[in-house]
C-alpha cells in the first residue's frame, strides 16, 4: 500500500506540472494581454506607455521564459502579485479560499446528511409512493437551475420574507462577539447553501438508491436475513457498505470541488468565493491569480481520487493494490 | 387540507404585507449610507490604480488639484486658483528654442493628510518622481511626463511652480496629477524602486490601505476586503470641512441582476453609477414610478459614444456614398425611442452635448436625418442595383453584405444590432451578425481591426480632448506600431491629423473650436463612423438624498460626496 502512494504521489507532481505548463500556454494563446485590455480601456496610452508596460509585466518575453519565472516564484514559495487588485496573491485568495471552503463544505455535508436517508429509504421502499416522491424530489433538485434558483430563494427570503441577507458573507461596519459572529455567518450562508444543496441532493439520492438496490438483491442480504440479523445491521453493515464503491467516487469528486467555487452561486449571492475571483482573473488575464487557482484545482482531484482509492480497499478488502 | 390550506393563507398574507410601497421608516440616514457597486475594485493607490470603481471610491478619500464640476466646469480643489495666461499665475517662455510654460499652484492652506500632517508641494514631487520610476506600472505617465520640473518656493512649501515641456493651452488640465504622502511612502519607495513593480507591492496603500495618513479627501479608509465591500468613516482633517454622512460602505455586488433585490431587502440604500445596466434601469425605473418606491433613478446622458466603427479596408465600404446610405437608413430618433425610452440621445458625432466643443449646427457639420430614399438613391448611384430577392448587387455579381460585431451577451447592442439588420434589409443590403466575447473583441478584433465590416462598442471621452489617438493618419494600429492607437476605422485624412497636430497648440479658445468643427466636418462628411447614440449614466438613489448629482463625465459624483445628506425621514414623512 506504501509503495502504491508514494508511486500515486509522484505521478501527481508530474501531472500537476506538465497540466500547469499546458495551462499556462493556454492562458498565453487567448486574444489579448493585460496591455491590449489597458489599451482598449484608455485611449491615452501611447506606444511608449506600451512597450514600458509589457517590458515590466515581462510580456515581451517568449511563453518559456515567463512560464519559468513563474515556476521559479512559485518554488520560491512567493504566490505572486495579481495586476488586477494590486496585491500579493496569497493575501487576495487566502480569505476567500476560506469562504469557499465554509460555502462548500456546508453545501455538502447538508446534502449528505439529507441525500443518504433519503436514498436508502428509497432503495428499501422501490416502488411505493415514497420511492415516486423521492425520486421526483431528486430529479426536481437535478433540473432546477441553480442562477434561477438563488434568485427565487432572494426574492422570497429577503425581500418578502426578510428573513436572511440578500447578498454578501457577512454584516459589516459592526463590532459583534464570537458566538453573534458565528450566527451571522449562518444566516449569510443559509440561502447560498440551499441553493447550492438541492442540486447536490438530487444527484446523490438517484446514486445512493442505485447502489443500494443492487447491493440489497445480493444473495448475502438473503443470507443474513435467513441468519436472523436485525434489519438495520443488514441495512448498515451489508447493504450500505457494499453500496459505498459508487458513493466513493461521487463523494471524492464532490469534495475535490470544496476550494473550486460555485461560479454561479457566489456571483448571484455576492459571496466572497474563490470561484468569481478566478473567473474574473481569466477574463482580465491576471496570470498569477488563474495559475494558482488552477493548481489548487487540479491537486485537489488528484489528491481527493487518490484519497477515493484507498478508501475502495477499506470498504471492500477484496480490493488490493499490493 | 385545512391545515395546508391556513398556511398558504398565512404565507399569502405575509407576502401581501410586505411588498413593499413608499416607506419612509426604511430610509438611510447621515449615521451611515450604503452604497452597492456591480465592479470590483483594486487598492487605493492613485498612482497605479485603473478600475473605474476604484476612481470612483477614491475621490471619496483622495482630492486632487483641480476637477471638472457636474456643469463641466473645471474648479479647483486642492488649488487655490487654476493658473492661466489670464490671471498671470501662468506665463509663456521660451527655452533653448522650445516654447514653454511655467505655471504657479497655491495648494490651499489647511490641506492635510487623514494622520493630520501638512499636503505640500513636496507630496506632488514625490508623486511624480514615483510616477516617472521605470519598475512603476503607472499606465499614464503623460500626465506627470509633462511637467518638466517642480520648483517648490522656498518659503511656503505649499506654493510651487510648475514647469511644462512643452506650451499647450490644456496646460492646466490635470486632474489626474495625484499627490502621494511623502512622509509615509517615500522609505518604501526609496527601498524598493529599483525592483519591478517593487514599490506598488510594499507600498502603504497595499499592506496598510486604512492608514489615515494616506489619504486626504473628505473620508478615510477604516476598512477594506477586496471584493466585498469598504467602509469610509469622516477624516477630521479634510480641508473642505467635515461630511456631513458619518459612514459610507460601498458593497460589491457583482451580479447586476440582484442589484434590486439587494436595494429593496434593505442589504444596500443606494447604487452607484457603476451597477444597473440601462435596460434593467428603465424597467426598475417603471416598477418605482408604478408601486410608488422610496427610489430615484437617476438618468444623465453623459460622455460616452455608441456608434458603428466602419473598417475601410472592406472595398465595399470604401465608397463614401455607401457609408452615407448606411446612414441615412439608420432611424437613430426612433431607435432610441424605442429602446431607451428616448433616454439617450442619438449622436451626431464623437464629442457629446456635454463638451463645450460640441455642435450640432449643420452649417458646421454634416447631419444625416433618417431618409431610406436617399439611402437608396446613393446605392443607385454608386452602381449596387437592386434585385428580385431583395439585395443589391454590383456589376461583378457580388450582394452588398455587411458583418456587424459587438460584444456578445450586452442585450442593448444586441437589441441595436437586430434594429440595425432591419433597417440595413430594407436599403438592400444583408447584414450578417457575429458577436464575440468582450475580451475576444476588444483584445483582438478591435484594436488588430480584424474586423470585416461593421464594429459597435462605445468611446469615453472627456470634455475638451483632443481626439487625436482615435482620427489621426499615425493613429491606425499595425503590426509596425505594437497596434497603438484607436483609428481602427482605418481613417486617413491628412487635413484632420494635421489640424489635431494644430490643435493642442492653440490658445485662442475661438481658433480652437474652429479647428475641432473643421475636423468634425470631415468626420460627419466621411463617415468613417457612424453614431448611434450618447449613452447615459444610471444611478439609484434613496428619495432623501440631497447635494448629490450626476455628473455624466468620468469625473464622478463622489468628487463632492461632502456635499451629499439624507433628509431626516421622519421629517419627509410629517411633511
Amino acid at each position: 500500500m506504501t509503495s502504491f502512494i508514494i508511486r500515486r504521489l509522484i505521478q501527481t507532481g508530474i501531472v500537476i506540472t506538465l497540466l500547469s505548463f499546458f495551462c499556462y500556454l493556454l492562458m498565453t494563446l487567448m486574444p489579448g494581454d493585460p496591455v491590449d485590455l489597458m489599451i482598449s480601456a484608455n485611449p491615452n496610452i501611447t506606444s511608449e506607455d506600451i512597450e514600458r508596460l509589457r517590458a515590466l509585466y515581462g510580456l515581451d518575453q517568449p511563453v518559456l521564459v515567463r512560464y519559468w519565472n513563474w515556476v521559479s516564484t512559485i518554488l520560491s514559495g512567493d504566490l505572486g502579485y495579481s495586476r488586477t487588485y494590486r496585491v500579493p496573491v496569497q493575501e487576495l485568495m487566502g480569505p476567500r479560499l476560506i469562504n469557499t471552503f465554509i460555502l462548500s463544505a456546508a453545501a455538502l455535508l447538508v446534502s449528505i446528511l439529507i441525500a443518504l436517508p433519503l436514498g436508502i429509504l428509497a432503495a428499501l421502499k422501490k416502488g411505493t409512493r415514497l420511492d415516486y416522491s423521492i425520486n421526483m424530489f431528486a430529479f426536481t433538485g437535478i433540473s432546477i437551475p441553480s442562477f434561477w434558483l438563488a434568485i427565487v430563494l432572494i426574492i422570497v427570503f429577503a425581500i418578502w420574507i426578510p428573513l436572511f441577507p440578500a447578498s454578501g458573507t457577512r454584516t459589516v461596519g459592526v463590532d459583534l462577539s464570537f458566538g453573534e459572529l458565528l450566527f451571522d455567518r449562518i444566516r449569510y450562508l443559509v440561502l447560498p447553501v440551499l441553493s447550492l444543496s438541492l442540486m447536490s441532493i438530487g444527484t446523490f439520492v438517484r446514486f445512493t438508491r442505485s447502489a443500494m438496490i443492487e447491493a440489497m438483491a445480493n444473495d448475502y442480504i438473503r443470507t443474513a436475513r435467513a441468519k436472523g440479523l436485525s434489519w438495520p445491521r443488514i441495512i448498515v453493515i451489508h447493504g450500505f457498505r457494499n453500496a459505498l464503491i459508487p458513493l466513493i467516487t461521487i463523494l471524492a469528486l464532490s469534495f475535490s470541488g470544496l476550494f473550486s467555487g460555485a461560479i454561479i452561486t457566489e456571483t448571484v449571492f455576492s459571496y466572497q468565493g474563490v470561484g468569481s475571483l478566478v473567473y474574473e482573473s481569466i477574463i482580465s488575464n491576471d496570470f498569477n491569480v488563474a495559475m494558482v487557482a488552477f493548481m489548487i484545482s487540479v491537486s485537489m482531484v488528484l489528491i481527493f481520487n487518490l484519497l477515493a482509492d484507498i478508501l475502495y480497499g477499506v470498504a471492500d478488502p477484496r480490493i488490493s493494490y499490493s | 387540507m385545512r391545515k395546508i390550506i391556513t398556511s398558504i393563507f398565512v404565507f399569502g398574507l405575509i407576502v401581501l404585507t410586505t411588498v413593499p410601497t413608499k416607506s419612509y421608516s426604511n430610509l438611510p440616514t447621515n449615521e451611515e449610507l450604503q452604497v452597492g457597486l456591480s465592479q470590483e475594485f483594486e487598492n487605493f493607490n492613485p498612482m497605479i490604480m485603473s478600475m473605474l470603481a476604484t476612481t470612483w471610491m477614491y475621490n471619496m478619500v483622495g482630492r486632487t488639484l483641480m476637477v471638472l464640476n457636474e456643469d463641466a466646469e473645471w474648479e479647483p480643489q486642492l488649488a487655490k486658483k487654476i493658473p492661466s495666461l489670464e490671471n498671470g499665475l501662468a506665463e509663456r517662455f521660451t527655452e533653448d528654442g522650445v516654447e514653454k510654460i511655467r505655471a504657479v499652484w497655491e495648494i490651499v492652506d489647511n490641506a492635510k493628510w487623514g494622520d493630520g500632517t501638512d499636503l505640500t508641494c513636496r507630496d506632488f514631487k514625490f508623486a511624480r518622481e514615483v510616477a516617472l520610476a521605470p519598475t512603476v506600472a503607472i499606465t499614464e505617465r503623460e500626465t506627470y511626463e509633462q511637467v518638466e520640473e517642480i520648483i517648490i518656493d522656498e518659503n511656503n512649501p505649499r506654493r510651487c511652480t510648475f514647469k511644462y515641456k512643452e506650451a499647450k493651452w490644456n496646460f492646466n488640465q490635470i486632474p489626474k496629477f495625484y499627490a502621494l504622502p511623502e512622509h509615509l511612502e517615500r522609505p518604501i519607495f526609496e527601498k524598493y524602486k529599483e525592483q519591478p513593480e517593487g514599490y506598488e507591492q510594499h507600498s502603504l496603500y497595499t499592506t496598510s490601505p486604512t492608514n489615515p495618513g494616506l489619504y486626504n479627501g473628505p473620508y478615510v479608509v477604516t476598512e477594506m476586503t477586496l471584493g466585498s465591500h469598504t467602509i469610509f468613516e469622516r477624516n477630521p482633517y479634510f480641508f473642505g470641512g467635515p461630511a456631513k454622512i458619518n459612514r459610507i460602505i460601498t458593497k460589491v455586488i457583482s451580479n447586476t441582476g440582484t442589484l434590486e433585490a439587494n436595494l429593496r431587502s434593505g442589504t444596500i440604500d443606494m447604487i452607484s453609477v457603476l451597477g444597473m445596466s440601462f435596460d434593467q434601469a428603465l424597467a426598475f425605473n417603471q416598477r418605482v414610478q408604478g408601486r410608488n418606491l422610496p427610489y430615484n433613478v437617476n438618468f444623465q446622458p453623459s460622455l460616452v459614444y455608441e456608434h458603428l466603427d466602419l473598417n475601410l479596408d472592406n472595398p465595399f465600404l470604401q465608397d463614401v456614398r455607401v457609408r452615407k446610405a448606411l446612414v441615412y437608413a439608420i432611424d437613430r430618433p426612433g431607435l432610441t425611442n424605442a429602446l431607451f425610452g428616448g433616454k439617450q440621445p442619438p449622436a451626431y458625432h464623437n464629442l457629446a452635448p456635454l463638451d463645450p466643443w460640441f455642435t450640432n449646427d449643420p452649417k458646421k457639420i454634416v447631419v444625416y436625418p433618417y431618409r431610406r430614399r436617399e439611402a437608396a438613391r446613393l446605392l443607385d448611384d454608386a452602381r449596387w442595383k437592386l434585385r428580385n430577392d431583395g439585395f443589391r448587387y454590383n456589376e461583378n455579381g457580388e450582394r452588398l453584405e455587411l458583418t456587424i460585431m459587438t460584444t456578445a451577451g450586452n442585450q442593448v447592442r444586441e437589441l441595436v444590432q437586430v434594429y440595425l439588420q432591419d433597417q440595413w434589409r430594407s436599403i438592400g443590403i444583408r447584414v450578417r451578425i457575429q458577436n464575440e466575447p468582450p475580451r475576444v473583441f476588444f483584445g483582438q478584433t478591435t484594436n488588430r481591426r480584424r474586423f470585416t465590416g461593421v464594429a459597435m462598442y462605445a468611446w469615453v471621452s472627456s470634455p475638451e480632448s483632443n481626439p487625436r489617438s482615435s482620427l489621426s493618419c499615425d493613429r491606425i494600429p499595425t503590426e509596425e506600431n505594437g497596434w497603438s492607437g484607436q483609428n481602427y476605422p482605418g481613417w486617413c485624412n491628412e487635413r484632420v491629423t494635421e489640424l489635431l497636430e494644430k490643435l493642442d497648440l492653440e490658445f485662442d479658445e475661438q481658433k480652437r473650436l474652429n479647428i475641432i468643427h473643421e475636423v468634425l466636418y470631415h468626420y460627419t462628411n466621411e463617415v468613417p463612423v457612424i453614431p448611434l447614440y450618447y449613452r447615459s449614466d444610471i444611478s439609484v438613489t434613496p428619495i432623501n438624498l440631497r447635494g448629490y448629482q450626476l455628473p455624466g463625465h468620468q469625473f464622478s459624483a463622489t468628487n463632492h460626496v461632502e456635499r451629499w445628506y439624507l433628509e431626516d425621514p421622519k421629517k419627509m414623512e410629517n411633511r
